[in-house]
């Protein structure tokens, strides 16, 4: 792999690890006991390949993480607990209608991405990820953050 | 076991823990680390990237080893560094150095607070007393030991301290801690930080303290109480993922109580004396990153420092400008890095009863530039690199500080690194500029003939130090030899170093014999009164001369192992020597042969949820500082007995006893105290 892929990856290498904690701090109220897995989804191709290698093994609530590319449809977003939208896959999220997605964690990176209905959104500052999160967008969602990821993070009140 | 055995046996065994570069599918997933690490591949070079790939002797101070162990100041922080020459020579002064000999007033160091300079080209060293960084707001510190010219200019030598300080985002809420102690009346922080909308966050923080002389004087009644008072902010803003800035600014006020020495009376002999001075330092910096790619990014920052010093014998005002760019990128399997620097000094130093000088520098400028190519010539298992920083400076012109790197990653977990550098270290405005009373010379010490008179032949001629402009840059070329392994538990980093420097400057004696004929026809003639007399317009001049070779050689081990996650433990040794070459009639201006060996031990241990413990003992033996070894334990308790609140005692030089860590008082102007054991209790509240 060349240095410019690496350097490129770094960064979706970084959000997945974020996303991995959020996982394992956030509290889904109204997931299906009998689940076989905890998903996590993407519309963009080349992070859910990183995704994929950083989480690979891990676990969430002793679940194994799928790791899915999805198309931004009511149908595909159906099956995901964690949704991420990232700068290049923003478009076709804000011309789907964006209706409540229970049970679904909606992330992204891109400005006023928690207006647009998002519940946590990451930016860069000193050259380090940090993140925006809204627990009320979440609370509407059936999800709880613990407040371990809620202190290190900036929270939005709407 | 005699030390040497201990030491073999450490070599056997094996340093800081230092974080594996990782390979993608092999991140560190805990939120905490997460969150330590840079976006970009290419950072800004004055930020290290990965401490286990770097080519350097680097030791990376974490700040849970920062909090845990019970320091309440920068200096005492650098205690736990192995490597690294901390003396003490009383309750607030300091002689801190690398591979080389500590002295209170030149440490070919350079220290910086978010790679701002905190370097004073009149002394070469930086005033530790008054160094104010809140050590709960401290990111890590980083130390390079050795050569760290290239990417830090000139002046870096024996190495580098980078104390980084956190994000504004990541100090947001309410912190207060209060200590007292056996040597503290009382020290105590207060720091509040915010978001500033969505963009941007701050904190403004402020520190009083009021410490207490020490119990047992050399000779003298200690006198070393400090009062200090700061004051300091940080702003960060994040408008986007492509920009970022911030500003921060600190304050700090201090009287300080020393002992001095000094030639101030017609006796001329030095006097040691009492007085108090006060400081006042300031700083400001801002700084602007801009990522243009994920593989490129430039920095922009500058700073204004600013410190006044006033006591009895000395007024000093000292004010620098810096000004840095920095462009860091990738492309293909070369990653370039470049940059330009400008620093401009104002040097107002009155002159005293012992300090004169020649004048013509009262203001300094040092422009330049550096440019670093690093070339994959095996991807993910050999790197070269390549580097030259070239600096004008107004007292020896031109320098250039060239170096070339290996580094060669046999498996994932192992590195292999060598080097070779040369660095140059500008002489100080002193060593160029001025002049000191020192303590005077005997008439029999410095004449061929005695007269049997003692009035003349025990008679103190007046003795002065002359620094001048003929003094050279000094030359340093530096091989150096790395080993990294880092195993799931456990880790290894061990460097060698030999390094040869040229145009050292020593002092070389200039008795002026010729003088002493016309005094000797006088006693000849039996005017004895009248040679007295004639004796107290004589002189004696100590001369600097760049004429001296110095070898130092050494090598630093540390091994780290952290079986749980609840304990983890460092063992460290460094064995370093300094070896001058001098030219007859001529002694090192700075330290002399000597051997420094140390031996470190840390253990950072949780347990019941809300304790925890931490130890580091170290082992001091060295002829450099002329005073017994020394074996001190600092042991600091913390219990989290609330969520939000903290109670800790810390027991510092415990086994120490009352003990000596400075006492090359030949210096002149330096004055150390027998250093305590202490017992300090403090409370910390975070909201």
């Amino acid at each position: 792999m060349s240095q410019s892929a690496i350097a490129i990856e770094k960064e979706y290498a970084l959000k997945a690890g974020f996303l991995f904690n959020f996982s394992r701090y956030g509290e889904w109220q109204n997931l299906p006991d009998n689940a076989t897995s905890f998903t996590l989804c993407s519309p963009d191709a080349s992070f859910i390949n990183v995704s994929r290698s950083v989480l690979s093994g891990r676990k969430v609530n002793n679940l194994p993480i799928k790791n899915v590319e999805i198309a931004v449809t009511t149908t595909d977003l159906a099956q995901c607990n964690i949704l991420f939208i990232t700068a290049d896959t923003v478009e076709p999220w804000l011309e789907f209608n964006r209706p409540l997605l229970p049970n679904v964690m909606v992330v992204g990176e891109t400005d006023h991405f928690i207006e647009q209905g998002g519940h946590i959104r990451f930016f860069l500052s000193g050259g380090k990820v940090r993140f925006e999160v809204s627990p009320d967008q979440l609370k509407l969602s059936g999800i709880t953050m613990s407040s371990k990821v809620l202190r290190l993070g900036r929270v939005v009140n709407n | 076991m005699t030390l040497s055995q201990k030491c073999l046996l450490l070599f056997i065994l094996i340093s800081p823990w230092v974080a594996a570069e990782e390979s993608l599918g092999d991140l560190d997933l805990d939120l905490d680390s997460l969150m330590a690490m840079d976006v970009q591949v290419t950072s800004a070079m004055k930020r290290t990237q990965s401490a286990f790939e770097t080519a350097s002797s680097i030791y990376v101070l974490t700040k849970e080893q920062i909090t845990r162990s019970g320091a309440t100041s920068v200096p005492e922080a650098l205690k736990m560094v192995p490597g690294l020459a901390v003396r003490q020579l009383d309750n607030n002064q300091w002689a801190i150095s690398s591979r080389g000999v500590a002295s209170r007033f030149s440490a070919k160091l350079l220290v910086m607070i978010d790679g701002q300079s905190l370097y004073t080209p009149k002394f070469a060293a930086v005033y530790w007393e008054t160094l104010n960084v809140p050590l709960y707001d401290i990111e890590r510190i980083e130390i390079i030991r050795g050569q760290g010219g290239l990417l830090w200019g000139s002046n870096a030598n024996n190495g580098v301290i980078n104390i980084i300080t956190k994000n504004s985002i990541d100090t947001r809420g309410l912190y207060a801690d209060v200590s007292s102690g056996s040597q503290l009346n009382i020290d105590t922080n207060l720091r509040y930080g915010g978001d500033i909308g969505n963009n941007g966050s701050f904190r403004v923080y402020g520190h009083v303290k009021d410490g207490q002389k020490s119990s047992k004087g050399i000779e003298m009644e200690p006198a070393d109480f400090s009062e200090q008072q700061s004051a300091g902010t940080r702003f960060d803003f994040t408008p986007n993922d492509q920009w970022s800035g911030l500003i921060q600014g600190d304050i700090t006020q201090s009287t300080l109580g020393q002992n001095y020495r000094g030639v101030v009376d017609d006796s001329n002999r030095n006097i040691s004396f009492t007085d108090s001075l006060d400081r006042t330092d300031s700083r400001i910096m801002a700084r602007l990153d801009n990522r243009i790619s994920p593989s490129a990014n430039q920095m922009l920052q500058t700073s204004w420092l600013k410190q006044s010093g006033s006591q009895t014998y000395l007024q000093e005002d000292f004010q620098s400008f810096d000004i840095d760019y920095q462009m860091n990128f990738l492309y293909q399997d070369l990653q370039f890095d470049w940059g330009l620097n400008y620093r401009y000094n104002s040097i107002s130093f009155a002159d005293s009863t012992f300090v004169q000088s020649d004048g013509g520098f009262e203001s300094l400028h040092q422009y330049g530039g550096l440019a670093q190519a690093q070339y994959k010539i095996v991807a993910d298992k050999l790197d070269l690199i390549v580097g030259v920083k070239v600096d004008h400076n107004d007292l020896t012109g031109w320098e250039n500080q060239p170096l070339a790197r290996l580094v060669w990653k046999p498996l994932n977990n192992q590195v292999l690194w060598a080097s070779v550098s040369k660095s140059v270290r500008v002489p100080s405005l002193l060593e160029f500029n001025d002049n000191f009373l020192i303590d005077g010379q005997r008439v029999e010490e410095v004449s061929p003939i005695t007269t049997g008179i003692p009035e003349i032949d025990r008679y103190y001629i007046r003795t002065y130090l002359n620094g001048n402009d003929s003094v050279k840059s000094e030359k340093s070329v530096s091989y150096e030899m790395g080993y990294r392994l880092s195993d799931t538990t456990w880790a290894l980093d061990l460097s060698v170093y030999h390094t040869d420097t040229d145009d050292v400057a020593v002092i070389q004696v200039n008795p002026n014999i010729e003088q002493f004929l016309p005094i000797f026809a006088m006693l000849q003639a039996g005017q004895i009164d009248s040679a007295i007399q004639a004796l107290t317009t004589t002189s004696i001049n100590f001369d600097l001369v760049s004429n001296a070779e110095l070898t130092t050689e050494g090598a630093d081990i540390v091994l780290s192992w952290q079986p749980l996650d609840s304990f983890n433990a460092e063992l460290g040794y460094s064995y370093n020597t300094f070896d001058y070459d001098l030219e007859d009639n001529t002694f090192p201006a700075i330290g002399f042969d000597s051997t420094s060996r140390q031996i470190f031990a840390k253990a950072d241990i949780h347990f019941f949820e809300q304790h925890n413990i931490f130890a580091a003992l170290r082992v001091e033996n060295s002829n450099a500082y002329q005073t017994d070894s020394y074996t001190a334990l600092d042991l600091t308790w913390n219990w989290a007995f609330q969520p939000n609140w903290t109670a800790a005692i810390m027991g510092k030089n415990l086994f120490a006893g009352s003990h000596i860590e400075y006492g090359n008082h030949g210096e002149t102007y330096t004055r150390s105290n027998y250093i305590d054991e202490s017992v300090t209790f403090k409370i910390t509240a975070k909201f």
